[in-house]
């Protein structure tokens, strides 16, 4: 073994940190595009294919922009904060679709008041228009998210599509991985009358029943998670949906 | 009250041994009897709960995008996030030769139990691990310490558990090729099944 | 060990194809030397994920394998751990990144198990044991030899898993409809417990391996 002077030893881990440093900080200036392309897309697929367009990831942008005609934000007494359409900012600062969901259901849960939460307006080839919500939750290991799409009555699902941290695979992950769980949700409503019920994942519903879907069998915590999810985040909207009724 | 829900959560239900794997290497290899596990069972708590939220500054003031507002405004758009990994690695690898110098200084009755657990501490996964899961699921400042300390419990637990039967091991008749190591795998299995039960655990 | 790198061996010879070939049975890291042992399992529900994570470590020990040893005369022995990691993690680094780039739906899943490959001990092992005292070229066949040794079993739980566990492999059905997924095979404990029949079947075949306890 070579004796190293202590001066040797700190001129070289100071050269190495720096060249690693500066290779590290030109790939992830590099990349970072690509990865948040990636991001993008997958949200937008996602939205997109809550109302009922399926497309693939790589032309997600351009079908959204193409679908997609407006997006807002609205607080929790049914106004709006900020509205995106055309292309470009019509009010506000924030692009909603920028919105960090995932921290502002956080604040909500805790209590916080001047929460903002996005809205998108889908115009659909058959006329039809599509107000899609982003949701947010907690199932058995973590995080469960998705989108509800409301038909125009905004009171009938058109569609849901969620998503997972870590559920259990092939119990919990069927939220995601099932069609026919997604499936199940088409054409529930949830209003009973003037009343807000929400649509409950429940054991054995059935199919005849408009509030309620089957659980997932062997997923009890997740299709309770999802359950909660969906009647939390949706009451967040009802002020807004009640203005755009009248 | 969430925090306390954490704590049981990070010690049974998302045990780092039994539902993530972590720290299996260090799990099998001192695991043969219940007194050295628990010296490494205690260095590993002891080293997450310094580790961690030492771990949880840095992503919070340095590293999120945007972290470095306290500075000045105009670095919001600075993302640093890519930097994580071997800022982690290098506070652990650090904290670990702090923390021994430390106990050897002061110390040296535990130095004796803990000291030649700690070398390996910073090469554990479950150390790096549970740093981040910190990152990937935005705890508070509260919450990041019991998350800490129960993931340290539940792994200590985990080891002293498997120690426990291993110790009785030796007097049973095992088939030839599955002694040691093989065993002790479908035991941990065994454990990890019985700790399953656990996930029905509504907090 | 050393005597390797001193002889002149043709391009693959019998010197590169035995460091290649040993970690698949005699010396294979995860059912021998019990190392890297924490993400083989957790990756290992579906074959995807398992197959990324191998090919991942793989290229990170033949790199980090290579980048040692040609530093290898001009790193201090005092600091020689922590310059194994700072380089494993800016390895790892790399790869987390241009997963993220161009593998998202990979990445997704990896979630943090990219990050722990640098506390994979097989890395820093093969690090220490080979890559300090030989050139390049037998580091870079070590390192291949490991990674794939490591692969192999993660390609194997993980097929046997996704294909009970779901009744798939690659995400396509394979099972005959009407299969009910077996739900234990998805669990972690059934991750351990295929790998300690995997021992179970290698040391019955390899009985110099047997314990003597």
């Amino acid at each position: 073994m070579k004796n190293f002077s202590n001066k040797y030893i700190y001129i070289y881990s100071v050269v190495l940190v720096l060249i690693v440093a500066t290779v590290l900080a030109l790939l992830a200036v590099g990349l970072k595009p690509y990865q948040q392309k990636n991001i993008k897309a997958e949200q937008m697929q996602q939205l997109l294919a809550s109302a009922g367009i399926k497309v693939e990831r790589n032309v997600a942008e351009e079908n959204y922009d193409k679908y997609i005609i407006a997006e807002y934000t609205v607080n929790g007494n049914g106004e709006i904060i900020d509205e995106y359409s055309e292309g470009k900012q019509q009010k506000g600062s924030e692009r909603p679709f920028d919105v960090n969901v995932k921290s502002q259901y956080k604040s909500l849960k805790g209590g916080a008041t001047d929460v903002k939460l996005p809205v998108y307006v889908c115009k659909k080839d058959d006329g039809q228009t599509i107000y899609i919500v982003p949701v947010r939750g907690t199932g058995l290991w973590g995080d469960v998210w998705g989108n509800v799409a409301l038909k125009s009555d905004l009171n009938t699902i058109s569609g849901v599509i969620f998503d997972h941290e870590s559920e259990t695979p092939g119990l919990g992950s069927k939220i995601t991985d099932d069609p026919n769980f997604a499936k199940s949700f088409e054409n529930k409503t949830m209003y009973e009358g003037d009343e807000f019920v929400s649509v409950k994942v429940e054991k054995r519903v059935g199919t005849q029943n408009p509030h309620a879907v089957d659980a997932l069998s062997g997923a009890t915590l997740t299709s309770n998670g999802v359950s909660a999810m969906i009647e939390d985040c949706l009451k967040f909207y009802l002020p807004y949906f009640n203005t755009l009724k009248k | 009250m969430e925090a306390l829900n954490i704590f049981i959560k990070s010690v049974f239900i998302d045990n780092m041994i039994f539902a993530f794997f972590l720290g299996m290497c260090s799990y099998l290899a001192i695991s043969k009897t219940v007194k050295t596990s628990m010296g490494l069972g205690l260095a590993v708590t002891f080293v997450l709960v310094i580790t961690v939220p030492v771990n949880y500054l840095i992503d919070k003031y340095l590293l999120q995008p945007g972290a470095l507002t306290w500075i000045s405004d105009s670095f919001a758009n600075v993302d640093l996030s890519f930097l994580s990994f071997i800022l982690f690695i290098a506070v652990i690898a650090g904290i670990v030769q702090l923390v021994e110098m430390f106990i050897e200084r002061y110390s040296p009755s535990l130095y004796s139990q803990l000291g030649i657990f700690l070398p390996l501490i910073a090469v554990n996964c479950a150390i790096l691990g549970c740093s981040l899961f910190m990152q990937k699921r935005d705890y508070s400042n509260i919450e990041v310490l019991s998350f800490a300390f129960g993931s340290g419990i539940g792994w200590l637990l985990a080891i002293i558990g498997i120690a426990a039967i291993r110790e009785r091991l030796k007097y049973s008749n095992i088939p030839p090729a599955l002694r040691g190591l093989g065993i002790a795998f479908i035991i941990t299995g065994l454990m990890a099944m019985a700790f399953q039960a656990f996930s029905g655990i509504k907090l | 060990m050393s005597e390797i790198a001193k002889k002149k061996d043709p391009l693959f010879g019998p010197r590169d194809m035995k460091l290649i070939k040993t970690p698949f049975s005699k010396e294979n890291p995860i059912i021998v030397q019990v190392l890297g042992i924490c993400s083989a399992l957790a990756v290992t529900v579906k074959l995807q994920p398992a197959v990324v994570m191998a090919l991942s470590v793989t290229v990170v020990i033949m790199m980090s394998n290579v980048i040692i040893s040609l530093l290898r005369n001009t790193i201090p022995p005092r600091i020689r751990i922590i310059v194994q990691l700072v380089i494993v993690s800016f390895l790892v680094i790399i790869v987390d990144q241009v997963l993220r780039a161009f593998v998202y739906d990979a990445s997704k899943q990896l979630s943090v198990y990219v990050g722990l490959i640098i506390t994979n001990c097989i890395v820093m092992g093969r690090l220490e044991a080979f890559a300090m005292s030989n050139k390049p070229w037998p580091s870079l066949m070590d390192g291949l030899g490991n990674g794939l040794g490591y692969g192999i079993i993660l390609i194997i739980i993980g097929f046997v898993r996704e294909l009970f566990g779901s009744g798939t492999l690659w995400d396509i059905r394979i099972m005959p409809e009407g299969y009910i997924p077996n739900g234990l095979m998805v669990m972690p404990a059934m991750a351990l417990i295929l790998l300690g029949i995997i021992i179970w079947i290698h040391r019955s075949r390899n009985k110099d391996l047997l314990e003597k306890e």
